[in-house]
């Protein structure tokens, strides 16, 4: 288990390596020169060189990329270079907010849509799960934009159960007054896919045999969907959940800007405007190593829900 | 520990001063884009500044009602002295006015003094700073730029050494000396980038590039409570701001008297703390204000068809009390020709006459009604209203023919092959590269001038630049065409004017234009006191150069729609000022929120 870890973890540098030169030449290719945006609206020449002297954009290409490696290695991505602020305290204010909407929001999904799929699984080709799977398709069918504006006019504006944006200062005023509504969106837009999806992975186990055994058995129904039909198609489920987790890093920035929620996902949005290469290298590195980390956890995960699987 | 006793003592003590804000009264403001940071040298866009508008103070600001917008002291106890070549400015700052309270000023009262001004204009030319405000000072103060040029050699910015250029006479005398005359600084010296700061405070702050952009701390009469970036400010009244009693005199707007009547006589500020919330997203913003979770609010276009019947607020919105302040934002915006560029610059008589001709075929109506929603004027004279130097009776002579624009090109030789399109006089193909932005603003542009360029048979191809790719392109004349806007960073022609004079190409000169006669007169005109008949003449001449030559097609000034609830009083939209919460109020109290009985009313 722990050679497989470390193995692992030795394949992690390599993709590494790669997320550094895509991102650093995509940058280069596509990010203009942010001197140019920072000189102000007049500015000579010289101002404009002194700029990218500073920036360290006027070196060889190799010498920045020599000097991002540098900053991955010591996690010290600098200051943005927009506003002066470390990178380092730009994400660690950003990511309480994005999470206080995010972490409630995957659990309460994750939880509904298994339930559901449970549900309609057991009742296959029955009225209620065609009608499921028909408000499914329609649901997602839907942009997260037409929730976003439909759902924050009438239950914001029109009905005024919950504030139209904001932010406040507390954990428990923000997850319960200002995230609501996000995380009610979010909830509609996702529950319809997941819910679909762990269906299909639900029914994939119920013609199993080992399900007939059970019955004849006269095991209780719960018992077999609860115990083992939901512990068999936990691991296409498990993988589902962990692929979303490092998408909490990046915040859900149509969300955030919307209901105005200080999160990454707007501060992202913000560094690609601007420019801002020391923040969007960060939180793409950042971004890449928890997908890879997730991934690792996802394996692990597989071994301990069924014993069977055999880490190599 | 001690420190710390003797810090709140500090401010026990400025609190004691007679203060007439009232904390209980507070002003909900959004802003439509982040901010980047409180340093006045350092940010540069609109949001940061209003925020610097509030906390610092400058030699000079702007009278809150008089139209075009008119200088009064700040820090200063009067207008400064000028010599008679204007070429030395004398300013006697007020004695008694204290920065707020900072560990940074171990434990003592500081009061603003002539050596701060001296500071703070020196820091907008360090180099390590990179200060995109630079251009203010460079090149004007005696000595300054020798300063920087030394620094830029050793490293290091020597803020001891004397200039010739800015001297602290005393403790509250600043003598400015100019290498040549310009009416022009005190528009410079009311700007934000020129307030004062406190190099104790930058000392400790400062971050590497030597800018403090978290800790401002200012003279002025609110001060930072609390900052989320990119989400939430709260600005708190000073407790030791010297205040003032609210004076202004009415001008021609017929709003004006309602204002003086709810404000005049009142200790200023009233407003005890400002809460500014950043919503980017139009709905999120307009709900927001309907739901009254903001007082006053900038109605961009887009939201007006929500909003505007014409040029006056729905029914609705009168009936809740809401008012509109409306204004022609000093701005113009322009379609510019590359002045270098082999197909469409020079000054010949048939390059001229394709930018004129490309001018003719462009519908402002269309632009106005189609991409502005009908917030814009037909700009006549590249000096917008509200700026020294406008010509509200001048009427442009370019006018939209597409009919003579196709005569014209025929004449000069762009003839039709027999595909229908236009040829260059030499039987070359003439296709006409359209640079805009890749955001919906851009593309509506592609689609009018696509239909432009139809009606005269000329090919058009579209180039998509990012922001700073475009800038980085036309600083360097690479260009062909593009279309521009320009925001008053002081209320003065030369502002405007200067956009088309030789020396600035490769800074502000988009069209890279040289044209003598052009620069001739601009040369006149920047040595003539600002609102001068003979400035105003040359300004005259210099538009017909301009229409002339047609190195730009104006285009429309925008205006600016600023909502406000019925509790908000005295609020009227300065065209350079945005931080009006000093010289506003709010009705305090149960139904303040307003409702039928303020339907556009006052008290």
């Amino acid at each position: 288990m722990y050679a497989y870890i470390i193995r692992r973890v030795l394949q992690m540098i390599p993709t590494i390596l790669g997320v550094i030169l895509l991102v650093f030449f995509l940058f280069n290719w596509v990010g203009g020169d942010p001197a140019y945006v920072l000189a102000g609206k007049i500015s000579s020449a010289e101002q404009i060189a002194n700029i990218r002297k500073q920036l360290g954009v006027d070196q060889p290409y190799y010498v920045q990329l020599w000097i991002f490696v540098k900053q991955v290695l010591t996690a010290d991505f600098g200051a943005s270079w927009s506003t002066n602020e470390a990178v380092s305290h730009i994400l660690a204010t950003r990511l309480g907010p994005s999470l206080t909407v995010l972490l409630p929001w995957l659990a309460i999904s994750t939880l509904i849509s298994i339930g559901l799929a449970l549900a309609v699984a057991y009742v296959r080709g029955s009225l209620t799960d065609r009608a499921v799977m028909i408000v499914c398709t329609v649901g997602l069918s839907i942009s997260i934009l037409v929730y976003i504006i439909v759902f924050q006019y009438v239950f914001a504006y029109k009905l005024g159960w919950f504030p139209v944006q904001g932010w406040g200062d507390s954990l428990r005023e923000n997850l319960f007054v200002y995230s609501s509504l996000p995380i009610l969106i979010l909830l509609v837009v996702s529950i319809a896919p997941d819910l679909r999806l762990f269906r299909t992975f639900v029914l994939d186990e119920i013609n199993q045999d080992y399900v007939r055994t059970g019955r004849a058995k006269g095991l209780s129904e719960n018992r077999i969907m609860w115990l083992h039909v939901l512990r068999n198609a936990s691991i296409p489920i498990i993988t589902q959940v962990m692929a979303t987790l490092p998408g909490l890093l990046i915040g859900a920035f149509l969300v955030e800007r919307f209901f105005s929620i200080p999160g990454i996902g707007r501060e992202v949005i913000l560094a690609v405007e601007r420019s801002d290469f020391p923040v969007i290298k960060a939180i793409t590195v950042y971004v890449a190593v928890a997908t890879m980390v997730f991934n690792l956890l996802a394996d692990l995960m597989y071994k301990a829900v069924d014993p069977r699987v055999q880490l190599k | 520990m001690r420190r710390g006793l003797l810090f709140a003592a500090l401010l026990c003590a400025a609190s004691s001063v007679a203060l007439a804000a009232d904390p209980g009264k507070v002003i909900r403001y959004v802003f439509p884009a982040a901010e980047t940071g409180f340093d006045p040298a350092g940010g540069q866009d609109l949001y940061s500044g209003t925020i610097e508008q509030a906390i610092f103070d400058r030699l000079l600001t702007y009278d809150y009602l008089a139209r075009p917008a008119k200088i009064v002291p700040g820090a200063a106890e009067a207008l400064p002295q000028v010599s008679d070549d204007g070429r030395t400015y004398t300013f006697r700052i007020r004695k008694g006015i204290y920065f707020t309270p900072d560990p940074a000023f171990n434990g003592t009262r500081r009061e603003l003094v002539a050596e701060d001004f001296v500071y703070s204009l020196k820091r907008l030319i360090d180099p390590k700073l990179r200060s995109p405000w630079a251009w203010l000072v460079e090149g004007k103060i005696v000595g300054l730029d020798e300063l920087a040029a030394a620094a830029a050699k050793s490293g290091r910015f020597d803020y001891d050494r004397k200039i010739p250029g800015l001297e602290a006479v005393d403790r509250y005398t600043l003598r400015i000396r100019l290498k040549q005359t310009d009416y022009n600084l005190p528009f410079v010296l009311a700007h934000e980038p020129t307030s004062a700061v406190a190099r104790e405070v930058i000392e400790k702050y400062a971050d590497e590039s030597g800018r403090a952009m978290s800790n401002p701390v200012g003279t002025g009469p609110y001060m930072l409570k609390d900052w989320v970036r990119a989400s939430k400010i709260v600005l708190e009244a000073n407790p030791g701001y010297r205040g003032f009693v609210w004076d202004f005199q009415p001008g021609s707007d017929p709003d004006d008297a309602r204002i003086v009547k709810e404000m005049k006589g009142k200790k200023m500020p009233q407003v005890g703390r400002v809460e500014i919330s950043i919503i980017e997203e139009d709905q999120a913003r307009l709900l927001a204000f309907e739901r009254g979770e903001i007082d006053i609010m900038n109605m961009e276009a887009p939201l007006a068809p929500n909003v505007l019947d014409g040029d006056k607020l729905k029914p609705e919105f009168v009936k809740r009390g809401v008012r509109l302040s409306r204004f022609v934002d000093p701005e113009i915006t322009y379609h510019f020709w590359n002045m270098q560029d082999p197909v469409v610059g020079g000054l010949s008589k048939e390059k001229i006459a394709l930018r004129r001709a490309m001018g003719m075929a462009f519908s402002l109506d269309d632009e106005i009604r189609i991409v502005r929603n009908g917030q814009a004027i037909e700009a006549q004279y590249p000096i917008p209203p509200g700026v020294v130097g406008h010509d509200p009776g001048y009427r442009t002579s370019i006018r939209y023919d597409p009919a003579a624009a196709n005569a014209l090109l025929d004449r000069f030789g762009y003839l039709k092959g027999a595909d229908g399109f236009r040829t260059l006089p030499d039987g070359k193909p003439l296709v006409i590269k359209y640079t805009s932005r890749p955001d919906t603003l851009g593309r509506q542009q592609d689609e009018l001038w696509a239909k432009a360029f139809a009606l005269l048979g000329i090919r058009m191809e579209v180039v998509k630049l990012r922001f700073p790719d475009q800038i980085k392109a036309e600083k360097e004349c690479k260009i062909m065409m593009r279309s521009a806007a320009w925001i008053a960073d002081y209320p003065d022609g030369d502002n405007f004017m200067q956009l088309l004079y030789s020396k600035n190409i490769h800074q502000n000169n988009n069209a890279c234009a040289t044209i003598p006669e052009y620069d001739r007169l601009y040369e006149r005109s920047a040595r003539l006191p600002a609102s001068s008949p003979e400035r105003d003449r040359l300004y005259h001449e210099m538009t017909k150069i301009i229409e002339a030559y047609a190195p730009w097609r104006l285009d429309i000034s925008r205006y600016r729609n600023m909502l406000t609830q019925p509790q908000v009083l005295g609020y009227k939209k300065h065209p350079i000022l945005h931080a009006e919460w000093m010289y506003i109020d709010v009705k305090s109290g149960k139904g303040a929120g307003g409702g039928e009985g303020n339907a556009g009313g006052g008290d």
